[in-house]
């Protein structure tokens, strides 16, 4: 098991959230909520990753053979399923505020005018 | 019993899902009737398995897929008393507030129903699962049902504070899910019981405890413990008032409940697990009782001072849960019931100001509260029980609490209980006061409402609002006493002894916790009339001394002022925040590892 894959993930995590705090338009906050979220896609991977392992569909191999394992590829489906669906959850919420206010600075829009 | 423990979350998705299909066909107040009376389903079969699991825990496994030995790959649901009683806690607030709610979202048709059916289904879920990955499924339907609740109305303000409280979050999935993908590396499941068997082997490996660091992260986000509050305040204040009551009264706390479940059930052989909850989570939540009281004081926008006043019980529950002792997870029980069931009435007579009276600004309402006096009756009896007064649920949970404190040599937490309690209480009383009694005269200037203006539909009768209300104080009011907190702290030695293992038939003897008298009995008289007091202070400001307003305000001015400015409402500080306690963790980590 080599460290790289932790790496990315740490690296991935640390940059998204870097630009979810210094972000000043709500569609690249969202972009950076989701490179956030890809670091979880490494790091589940990383996670059942088995050195010269074939994918987990036993079809054409006799049963027995070292495959990666197949629970972290489900989680990390359900996963994907989760961030598209908060993904176009806050797409929406972000066109709603637009139409409403005519900026998607986070500075201008703040909850109650505060 | 034990075949129909899926039903609590299969029957409101069930219906969920047909209300959807058929809304557009159903009249009027058809989708209202359906889902109350699904709630009241939930709550019958919840409450019948909170009688069977006293005996012995209900556990069910999807599928027939029954661990052999000790090697578990199935999911499994387990109900012991204590996890049946949350759960028909979550539904018998939920069938109050679709009453409170009755016609009031009828120009969506049935989309409110089918979204507050899903949030029931995904805490019932979240209430009764023993696995992990689950857990995190649970969390996320949670999650986003309750972004799209906020964000209903559509209005600037409702999609900024929807806009902080998904991104934050969501943050806290992911790290949930981290935490999750670590433990699995070590553990190579995802039970519960099977995972607390690895954490047994090998309790002093870091990775584990790094996993419980994320896990817990994520948790007190959606439990909003400082410094991970802050889009607490924001979505509160902003989302309809019939779903304020659903996220104070049961999704924080519950996510709190889930710490405890955690620690428990997996957590429990590891040292420094220990010591982290005992010291970092602890302090956590005696600073969150402190500063969300103090913030709380400073509000005028109701809901959002009841938001603060969560903040502030939350950290309450959490000290409860920290004490790690079956007299301390009973008094968060008995804590946790008792604080939805005010908190839930508070929020309601909210939402029948907005209705009723077309505002929300304390000062905006002063005196107008007359014509609907009931109401103020109903405000009064909440804000004293929130104050600490020494009857009902809440007052016996805070005993709990206390009396377990002083036994594991923590006895300084009773002053984080004084003060969380007194002021919010005090701040509740104040409004009470200002609204219905005509009280509180300020100068011109403090006139202007700093936020819009705001209201909700007046499409129904007050009696009809003020029957759950009613409803939820008496339930506040009438269960109490030493026989409830007894068998609250019997239920926690029960979860503690028999949840972990349940899935693989390990059931330890639970322990017989001895009843004690509370040590500082004059703390509920004390904290009450500490509420009195600060309520009449700031109602009569006016008449006090003015050496006394400049000296108060030279100095306790600024301090609040800095604490009300951190909520600033900019989602990049508040992720900020959440990385500052991130490093909190990892720092009293790498402090108790060496």
């Amino acid at each position: 098991m080599t460290l790289l894959p932790w790496a990315v993930a740490a690296w991935l995590f640390g940059i998204g959230i870097y630009g979810i705090i210094t972000s000043r338009h709500y569609v690249h906050l969202i972009a950076c909520l989701a490179i956030v979220q890809s670091s979880t896609y490494v790091l589940l991977l990383s996670v059942g990753y088995r050195w010269g392992a074939v994918a987990p569909i036993y079809y054409d191999h006799p049963p027995g053979t070292p495959a990666v394992d197949p629970v972290v590829q489900a989680l990390v489906l359900t996963d994907i399923v989760v961030g598209a669906t908060v993904t176009a959850l806050l797409l929406a919420l972000a066109l709603q505020v637009h139409k409403r206010r005519g900026t998607l600075d986070p500075e201008k829009l703040r909850p109650l005018h505060r | 019993m034990t075949d129909l423990l899926p039903l609590p979350v299969a029957l409101p998705l069930a219906v969920a899902a047909l209300l959807l299909l058929t809304s557009k066909l159903l009249p009027g107040r058809i989708p209202d009737i359906v889902a109350t009376l699904t709630a009241l389903a939930v709550l019958a079969l919840t409450s019948a398995m909170t009688l069977v699991g006293q005996a012995s825990p209900l556990v069910y496994w999807f599928g027939h897929w029954t661990p052999r030995g000790d090697l578990v790959l199935g999911i499994g649901f387990v109900a012991s008393e204590a996890d049946a009683a949350i759960a028909a806690f979550i539904a018998l607030l939920f069938a109050a507030t679709f009453v409170f709610a009755w016609g009031y979202f009828a120009d969506i048709r049935a989309f409110f129903h089918v979204l507050m059916l899903l949030f029931l289904a995904a805490m019932e879920g979240f209430c009764l699962t023993h696995d992990l990955f689950n857990l995190f499924v649970w969390f996320e339907v949670m999650s986003v049902t309750a972004f799209a609740l906020t964000a209903y109305r559509l209005e600037a303000s409702s999609l900024e504070g929807a806009l902080n409280f998904t991104v934050t979050n969501s943050l806290a999935s992911f790290l949930m899910l981290s935490g999750i993908g670590l433990l699995y590396l070590r553990a190579g499941t995802l039970d519960f019981g099977a995972l607390a068997q690895s954490i047994a082997a090998t309790p002093h490996d870091p990775v584990e405890v790094g996993a419980f660091c994320l896990l817990a992260t994520a948790l007190l986000i959606k439990g909003a413990m400082v410094p991970f509050q802050f889009w607490l305040a924001d979505a509160h204040a902003v989302a309809p008032s019939p779903v304020s009551v659903i996220f104070s009264g049961a999704m924080v706390p519950l996510a709190l409940f889930g710490i405890a479940k955690l620690y428990w059930e997996i957590f429990a052989p590891a040292p420094a697990v220990r010591a982290l909850m005992g010291t970092l989570l602890a302090g956590m939540g005696a600073a969150s009782a402190i500063l969300g009281g103090a913030a709380c004081l400073q509000q005028r926008h109701i809901k959002r001072l009841l938001a603060f006043s969560t903040i502030s019980h939350m950290g309450i529950l959490l000290i409860g849960i920290a004490l790690l002792s079956p007299r301390g997870i009973g008094g968060m029980l008995a804590y946790f019931v008792g604080h939805g069931l005010v908190k839930g009435a508070l929020f309601m007579i909210a939402g029948i100001l907005l209705a009723t009276l077309a505002g929300i600004d304390e000062i905006g309402l002063r005196g107008r509260g007359r014509d609907i006096w009931p109401a103020g009756i109903a405000l009064a009896v909440a804000g004293v029980l929130l104050g600490g007064a020494p009857v009902g649920l809440l007052d016996e949970g805070a005993r709990l609490i206390d009396t377990a404190a002083s036994e594991s040599g923590d006895g300084w937490v009773v002053v984080a209980i004084v003060i969380g309690t007194a002021c919010t209480g005090g701040a509740v009383l104040r409004a009470g006061g200002r609204i219905f009694l005509g009280l509180g005269e300020t100068p011109g200037e403090e006139k202007v409402a700093p936020s819009e203006e705001e209201s909700e539909k007046a499409n129904r009768p007050l009696w009809l609002m003020l029957i759950p209300v009613s409803l939820l104080l008496i339930l506040a009011l009438l269960i109490g006493g030493d026989n409830v907190g007894r068998r609250a702290v019997r239920a926690a030695a029960r979860f503690i002894a028999w949840d972990g293992g349940a899935s693989l038939g390990h059931l330890a003897t639970p322990m017989t916790v001895p009843t004690a008298a509370p040590p500082h009995p004059f703390v509920p008289w004390l904290t009450i009339g500490l509420s009195l007091l600060i309520a009449a202070h700031d109602l009569s400001r006016a008449q006090l001394p003015r050496r006394w307003i400049a000296f108060s305000d030279r100095y306790l001015g600024p301090l609040l002022k800095a604490l009300d400015g951190m909520h600033d409402g900019l989602v990049g500080d508040y992720v900020a925040w959440i990385v500052i306690g991130l490093a909190l963790f990892s720092l009293s980590f790498a402090v108790i590892g060496s």
